[in-house]
C-alpha cells in the first residue's frame, strides 16, 4: 500500500489547567489535569525545540541545564505527554510548549495568518533587522517570584522560588512555586512576545494607555484562553447553587486565576471583590472617573481587562437566558440539591465558546490599530470594526455588549460624538477621494496584487519575512520597493497626508522629519490576512503601516520649534520625537483602500483646505504626559536602578511590576 | 499633667549638622532663655571622608558644650551611623552622654532579635555577593561578546554597570568593608564603646513624660512598628495563596544561589529537582550554545533580581527606625522626628490606641499639630506617607527640614529624591520654611530647569509680613557646619 500518511492534526499534552499554587483555593486538586491538544509538528527536536518555540532549559543559577524532554519519544507520544509532575523538569518543558503554542495558533487562527516574532535589531534607526525564528523560552531563568519577557533576547525568562504559603495545612512550606507551571503566566508572558513581534512600537510610552495596553491585552489574552477550556469551568459551575442568574462565579473565578502569587493578580482586582461580611463575590460597579484619573499603568490596565470581562459577561448572559429559564422554571432560582450534569455541560460549553468569541474579537482587533500611541478608545473602534468586517450577523449583539462596558467605565474615543455601531467602525469614504489619489492607489494595488501572488502559497515563516522585507525595500525583480514607490506616488498629495497624517511633502525638513532625498518613514509589518467569519464571510486584506517621527523642542512648557532627530546625537535641550502612524487596509479583492487607522502628525481638518499644520494638540499631550505623569508610572525599582523605557535595554514587560 | 506647669519648655533650637546626605541633628530645649536639656539625633553622612567629618564633630561637642542628656540612634543605615565610626576618638573621649535611645529592634539580648539579626547578616551578605559578581570584569566582557551587533549595545553596558554601581551602594548602606556579620560599624561603635550600660530600647506605644529638664514634654514613640510578629501570622492578602511578603522573606532559593556561586561546588542542596534530572556538568545545550545566538543567552540576569532585593532590605531597615513625636503643653504644639521611616512604618503608628494608656489623642490628631517635621528619607517618595502622613500636618506654622545633598549622595538616589510631589506638598504646607540641607543642584521640575532654590525663594516672597519676620527671626545660616531653626512652642 503506498497511500502517503497523514500527519495527524494534534499532539496530546498533558499539563495543569491551574497553577498548582492556585489549587489551594479553589479546590481543584481532581480536576486540575488537562489535556491540551496542540497543532503537530513534525519536526520536533528534544527542548521541545519546534518551529516557533525552542524550549532551552539552562538554569543560569546553578550553571547547569535540565535534560530536555523528547515528546516524539514512543512512550511518551503514547501517554499523551510525561505526567504531569511539579518534580519534573521535563514535564515544566513540555508545559510551557504546550500552553504557548496553544496561544500562537489562537492568534494565527483570528488573525488569519502566520506569526512572526519581532525581529533582532542589529544597528540603529530600524534600519538592519534580522528574521528571528524561534521564540526562546527559559523555564528556569530566575529564582524569583516573576516571569518577563526580554525583548532585546527575543525570550522568555521563567523564575521560580520557595513560598511562604498562607495555609500550612494545606501546603508544605518552603516548597517551590514554579512560574511556568501557570498557564495564565505563560500565555501572559506569550502574547507581550507575539505583541512585540505585531506592533513594536507599543513599547513606547506616549500616552497613559499605552503602557497599560501592553498588560492588559496579555492579561486579556491569558485569562480568555483559560476559560476556553470547557473542564476548567465544569468543576466550578456544578458547585454553584442558588440563584444562577447572579453568575457571580465567573467574575470570581477570574479573578482568582490572578491571585496566586500577589501582586500578578492586580490587574484583575478590578473586577470584583468579597464581602467580608456575606462572604459573597461581588463585581466591582465600573466608576468612569477612574479612566481620567487612574494612571499608574497596572491599575490603568485593570480597567482595560474589566471592560472586556464584563462585555463577556453580557454576552454569555444572553447566551444561556433561555437555558436559565429551562432550568429554573422561569423563576430564575434552582430547587435543592445539586445541578443536573446536562445543565452543567452546556453551561459550561456555552461560558467556553462565550470566551472563544470575545478572544477571537480582541485579538483581531490588533490589526485595526493604529501602529503608535494606542489607546483603549482606538482599540474599541477597531474591535467594533474588525467585527463588523467578519460577522455580518451579530444576533447575540456582541459588538453592543462591548461598547456597553466601555461606555460604562467613561472610555471614549478621541474625537467621536456618540457611542454608535456606526460611528466607532472606521472607514475611508474611498468615492469621496480625487481621481488621481484614487489612481495612485489602484497603482499600489496591483503592486499589492503581485505581493499577495509571491506570498499566498509559502508556507515557510522565513520566506514570508524575506519576500515581504523585499518588497518593501525593493530588491524583488529589480522593481523599485513599496517604500519607494509610495513616496512616488504621494509625494506633494494632501489628499494622501490627510489619509495617513503623515509628512509627505518637499518641505519634510521644516516639520522636524530627517531624510536626505525623501521624507524618513518606516513600513512596518507588511501582511496578507486572510480570514473566514462564522457564516462564511470571507475577509481577504493587506495591510501595512507606516511610521514616521518628528523632533520637536519645549521651552517653559511652549512649544518652541521643530529639529531634525538623529539617533547618534542627543536631543537639544527641552527636545523630544513625537510618533505619528498610520494603518493602511485595503480590500485585495476590489483592490481599494479600505481603513486608514492614523494618529497624524499633521492636522487632517486643515489638508482638506491645502494647509500643512503640524498637530499642536498631540503634541502638547505628549509633552504634558511625559512631564507630568509618565515619571510617577515608574516603579520603584526602575527609578533608583534609572531603567528607562527603552525596551532594548530593559526588562520592561516583566510580570511583577515591584516596588 | 493637671498641675499647671512652672517652667515650661518655650522653644527648641534645632541645628541640622550640613555634612552631607545623611541625618545628624542637635536639639536644644529651652525655657525662655535657660538651656535645660539637650539631645543629639543621629550622626551620619553618605559617604564623606573621615578627615572631613571629624570637624563636624567637633563643632557640634562644643554646640552642646561636651555633653548630651539623650543621644538617639534611629537606625543602621551608614547615612545615620557613619559620624559615630569617623568619630569614634571624639565621642569616647571628652564627651558626656547620659542616656541612648535606640528602637526595641537594636537590642541584641533579645532572642527573637538576635536570631532575626543574624538572617538578616546573611541577607547583607548575600547582596554583597550579587554585588561582586555584577561588577566582576568578566561580567562585562562576556556580555560585550555576546551582545556583539545588538544596536544600542553601548546603552546596555553602561545601564548594567549603573545598576552594578547602585547595588553596590545599597549594600554599603548595611555593609561596612565587607564586614556584615553584625553591626555595621558606626552602630558597633555606638553600642561597645560610645554606649556605658545607658541604651534604652523602645516599643511603639510608649510614652515617655515628667523627664527633668523636660517639662511640659511628651514623647510618643510611634515606630519602629512590631514587624516580625505579623510575619508568623498567616497575613497573607485575601485569596492569596502565598503571603507575597514584600517586606522581609526574601526567596531563600535566590540567597543560596547566590552564596554558591561564589564557590567552586554548589552542593545539591541548592538544586530545584533531583540530580537525576540534570545533564552532566560538562554537557551543554545545543541551542545555548551556538555561538551566532549567544545574544540569547541570560548567564547573569537572574542576578538582576538583586535590584528590586535590595530595595526591599534597604526599605526594611528603614523602617525600623525610631520614630519620635515630641508634645510641648501647654501650646500643643508637636516635633516630629522619625528617622527614616517609611509607609509601612507610618501606616502602623495609625494603629496604636493612645488612649488605652491613657493619653486622649490620636495619631492623626497629633500629627495635626506638628510644626517641625524633619523629613523622612531625604524627600524620598517612600519616606513621607501623603494621606496618612504629610495630608494630616494641617497646622499653620508648619516647618521643615530635609537631609538632603547632591554633593554627597548615592547616584542612584539622585533620581528618587527629591520626589517632586513631595517637595511641592511640603512648600505649600509651609509656605516656603523649607529647608534642605544643600539646595545647589536640586530641581522643581522634572525638566531640570527650574532651580529648587528659585521656587523657593517664590514661595517664602509670598508670606505674609509677620509670616516672613518670625522666618527671619528663626532661621538663620551663619554657621560652616549647620543650619539653624528655633521652633517656638
Amino acid at each position: 500500500m503506498n497511500r502517503k500518511k497523514e500527519s495527524p492534526i494534534y499532539r496530546k499534552l498533558r499539563g495543569y489547567a491551574f497553577d498548582p499554587a492556585l489549587s489551594l483555593i479553589i479546590d481543584t486538586v481532581d480536576i486540575n489535569d488537562i489535556v491540551y491538544k496542540v497543532s503537530w509538528e513534525d519536526k520536533l527536536d528534544p527542548g521541545p525545540c519546534g518551529e516557533y518555540i525552542e524550549v532551552v532549559d539552562y538554569d543560569p543559577t546553578i550553571k547547569r541545564s535540565y535534560t530536555p524532554v523528547d515528546l516524539n519519544e514512543t512512550y511518551v507520544l503514547a501517554n499523551e505527554g510525561v505526567s504531569p509532575s511539579e518534580s519534573n523538569p521535563q514535564f515544566h518543558q513540555q508545559m510551557v510548549y504546550a500552553v504557548a503554542m496553544i496561544t500562537i495558533r489562537n492568534f494565527e487562527k483570528a488573525l488569519g495568518r502566520k506569526i512572526l516574532w519581532a525581529p533582532r535589531q542589529t544597528r540603529e534607526d530600524w534600519k538592519y533587522e534580522s528574521y528571528v525564528g524561534r521564540l526562546r523560552i527559559y523555564p528556569h531563568a530566575l529564582r524569583d517570584a516573576n516571569a518577563y519577557y526580554s525583548p532585546l533576547k527575543k525570550a522568555i525568562l521563567f523564575g521560580y522560588f520557595s513560598a511562604s504559603p498562607a495555609d500550612k495545612t494545606q501546603l508544605m512550606p518552603g516548597s517551590l512555586v514554579f512560574t511556568c507551571l501557570s498557564h495564565d503566566i505563560i500565555a501572559h508572558e506569550v502574547t507581550h512576545a507575539i505583541l512585540d513581534g505585531l506592533h513594536r512600537f507599543y513599547n513606547q510610552p506616549s500616552n497613559p494607555d499605552v503602557l497599560a495596553f501592553h498588560e492588559a491585552f496579555a492579561d486579556i489574552v491569558a485569562l480568555f484562553q483559560h476559560f476556553t477550556f470547557p473542564d476548567v469551568l465544569k468543576h466550578q459551575i456544578a458547585k454553584t447553587k442558588g440563584n444562577l442568574e447572579k453568575q457571580n462565579l465567573l467574575g470570581q473565578l477570574a479573578q482568582q486565576f490572578g491571585a496566586a502569587i500577589g501582586q500578578y493578580g492586580s490587574l484583575r482586582d478590578a473586577l470584583g471583590e468579597t464581602d467580608q461580611e456575606t462572604n459573597e463575590w461581588k463585581p466591582s460597579k465600573p466608576n468612569p472617573l477612574d479612566y481620567e484619573n487612574v494612571l499608574e499603568p497596572h491599575k490603568r490596565g485593570s480597567i482595560l481587562v474589566a471592560a472586556v470581562f464584563e462585555a463577556f459577561l453580557t454576552i454569555y448572559r444572553q447566551r444561556v437566558a433561555d437555558l436559565l429559564r429551562i432550568a429554573t422554571g422561569g423563576s430564575g432560582v434552582l430547587p435543592e440539591g445539586e445541578l443536573h450534569p446536562d445543565l452543567v455541560n452546556r453551561l459550561a460549553a456555552e461560558a467556553a465558546k462565550s470566551a472563544q468569541h470575545v478572544l477571537s474579537m480582541c485579538l483581531r482587533a490588533i490589526d485595526y490599530c493604529p501602529p503608535v500611541d494606542i489607546t483603549f478608545g482606538d482599540f474599541l473602534r477597531a474591535i467594533i470594526t474588525a467585527d463588523a468586517d467578519i460577522v455580518s450577523d451579530d444576533s447575540h449583539h456582541y459588538r453592543l455588549a462591548f461598547i456597553e462596558a466601555f461606555r460604562r467605565r467613561g472610555i471614549y474615543p478621541k474625537g467621536i460624538r456618540t457611542l454608535s455601531e456606526e460611528s466607532l467602525q472606521y472607514r475611508v469614504d474611498w468615492e469621496g477621494l480625487e481621481e488621481d489619489t484614487k489612481g495612485f492607489f489602484n497603482i499600489i494595488g496591483d503592486f499589492l496584487r503581485d505581493y499577495r501572488s509571491k506570498v499566498t502559497y509559502v508556507t515557510s515563516r522565513k520566506e514570508i519575512f524575506d519576500i515581504s522585507q523585499k518588497f518593501i525595500k525593493g530588491t524583488y525583480a529589480n522593481r523599485s520597493g513599496l517604500h519607494e514607490s509610495l513616496w512616488m506616488k504621494f509625494d506633494n498629495s494632501y489628499q494622501f497626508e490627510k489619509l495617513t497624517g503623515l509628512v509627505f511633502n518637499g518641505d519634510w525638513k521644516s516639520f522636524g522629519v530627517k531624510g536626505e532625498d525623501k521624507a524618513s518613514y518606516q513600513i512596518l509589518n507588511l501582511r496578507l490576512v486572510s480570514r473566514v467569519g462564522p457564516n462564511g464571510e470571507q475577509v481577504n486584506q493587506i495591510v501595512f503601516g507606516l511610521v514616521q517621527r518628528v523632533g520637536v523642542r519645549f521651552e517653559n512648557d511652549q512649544f518652541q520649534e521643530c529639529y531634525i532627530p538623529k539617533s547618534d546625537q542627543d536631543p537639544p535641550i527641552g527636545g523630544f520625537e513625537v510618533w505619528g502612524g498610520c494603518t493602511l487596509i485595503f480590500d485585495l479583492d476590489t483592490v481599494q483602500l479600505k481603513y486608514a487607522i492614523s494618529k497624524p502628525l499633521l492636522v487632517p481638518d486643515k489638508l482638506e483646505r491645502y494647509v500643512r499644520e503640524l498637530n499642536q494638540d498631540r503634541i502638547d499631550e505628549h509633552y504634558q504626559y511625559q512631564t507630568e505623569v509618565l515619571p510617577l508610572s515608574v516603579s520603584q525599582v526602575s527609578q533608583y536602578f534609572a531603567l528607562g523605557f527603552n525596551s532594548n535595554l530593559t526588562e520592561m514587560f516583566s510580570l511583577l511590576h515591584k516596588g | 499633667m493637671t498641675d499647671s506647669l512652672s517652667n515650661p519648655i518655650t522653644k527648641v533650637i534645632v541645628h541640622m549638622y550640613k555634612m552631607g546626605t545623611g541625618d545628624c541633628f542637635v536639639l536644644k530645649f529651652m525655657a525662655k532663655e535657660q538651656e535645660t536639656f539637650k539631645m543629639m539625633i543621629d550622626c551620619g553622612t553618605w559617604n564623606r571622608k573621615f578627615v572631613d567629618i571629624r570637624p563636624f564633630i567637633s563643632t557640634l561637642k562644643k554646640d552642646v558644650s561636651k555633653h548630651v542628656d539623650v543621644m538617639v540612634v534611629t537606625h543602621e543605615h551608614k547615612d545615620h551611623v557613619l559620624g559615630f565610626q569617623a568619630g569614634k576618638k571624639q565621642f569616647t573621649s571628652g564627651f558626656n552622654i547620659d542616656r541612648i535611645w535606640m528602637g526595641w529592634s537594636e537590642n541584641d539580648t533579645d532572642e527573637k532579635v538576635k536570631s532575626w539579626k543574624d538572617k538578616h547578616g546573611e541577607k547583607k551578605a548575600a547582596l554583597n555577593l550579587a554585588v561582586s559578581q555584577l561588577k566582576d570584569p568578566a561580567h562585562k566582557r562576556r556580555t560585550e561578546r555576546q551582545l556583539d551587533g545588538s544596536s544600542h549595545l553601548n546603552e546596555i553596558i553602561e545601564q548594567r554597570r549603573y545598576f552594578a554601581e547602585v547595588l553596590a551602594d545599597f549594600a554599603e548602606l548595611h555593609v561596612s568593608g565587607g564586614e556584615y556579620k553584625g553591626s555595621l560599624q558606626g552602630m558597633a561603635v555606638v553600642k561597645k564603646d560610645i554606649a556605658n550600660n545607658n541604651i534604652s530600647y523602645f516599643r511603639p506605644g510608649t510614652v515617655m513624660e515628667n523627664i527633668e529638664g523636660l517639662e511640659g514634654v511628651r514623647i510618643y514613640v510611634l515606630g519602629p512598628p512590631e514587624l516580625w510578629e505579623r510575619i508568623r501570622q498567616e497575613s497573607g492578602e485575601e485569596g492569596e495563596a502565598y503571603k507575597h511578603n514584600r517586606e522581609l522573606e526574601e526567596s531563600d532559593l535566590f540567597l543560596q544561589a547566590l552564596e554558591a556561586n561564589g564557590t567552586s561546588q554548589p552542593d545539591n542542596t541548592l538544586y530545584p529537582f533531583e540530580e537525576f534530572y540534570l545533564m552532566d556538568k560538562g554537557e551543554k545545550l545545543k541551542p545555548y550554545e551556538r555561538p551566532e545566538e549567544s545574544w540569547r543567552r541570560i548567564d547573569y540576569d537572574w542576578l538582576y533580581s538583586s535590584g528590586a532585593f535590595a530595595l526591599r532590605m534597604n526599605s526594611l531597615t528603614n523602617n525600623l527606625s525610631l520614630a519620635l513625636a515630641f508634645e510641648f503643653l501647654p501650646s500643643g504644639k508637636v516635633i516630629l522626628f522619625p528617622g527614616d521611616a517609611e509607609f509601612g512604618s507610618w501606616k502602623s503608628w495609625h494603629d496604636i490606641n493612645w488612649k488605652d494608656k491613657g493619653y486622649d489623642v490620636s495619631t492623626e490628631d497629633l500629627l495635626n499639630r506638628v510644626v517641625f517635621y524633619k523629613v523622612a528619607h531625604h524627600l524620598s517618595h517612600n519616606g513621607t506617607a501623603r494621606s496618612i502622613g504629610l495630608d494630616m500636618m494641617t497646622h499653620d506654622g508648619l516647618a521643615a527640614m530635609a537631609t538632603l545633598d547632591y554633593d554627597d549622595i548615592s547616584n542612584g538616589w539622585k533620581s528618587t529624591m527629591p520626589n517632586r510631589q513631595i517637595i511641592r506638598d511640603l512648600l505649600e504646607k509651609t509656605k516656603g520654611r523649607t529647608m534642605i540641607l544643600n539646595e545647589t543642584g536640586l530641581h522643581y521640575d522634572f525638566e531640570g530647569q527650574i532651580p529648587l532654590s528659585d521656587e523657593i525663594a517664590t514661595y517664602r516672597e509670598k508670606m505674609s509680613d509677620d509670616e516672613k519676620e518670625k522666618f527671619k527671626n528663626a532661621y538663620n545660616n551663619k554657621s560652616e557646619h549647620y543650619l539653624e531653626y528655633v521652633v517656638t512652642l
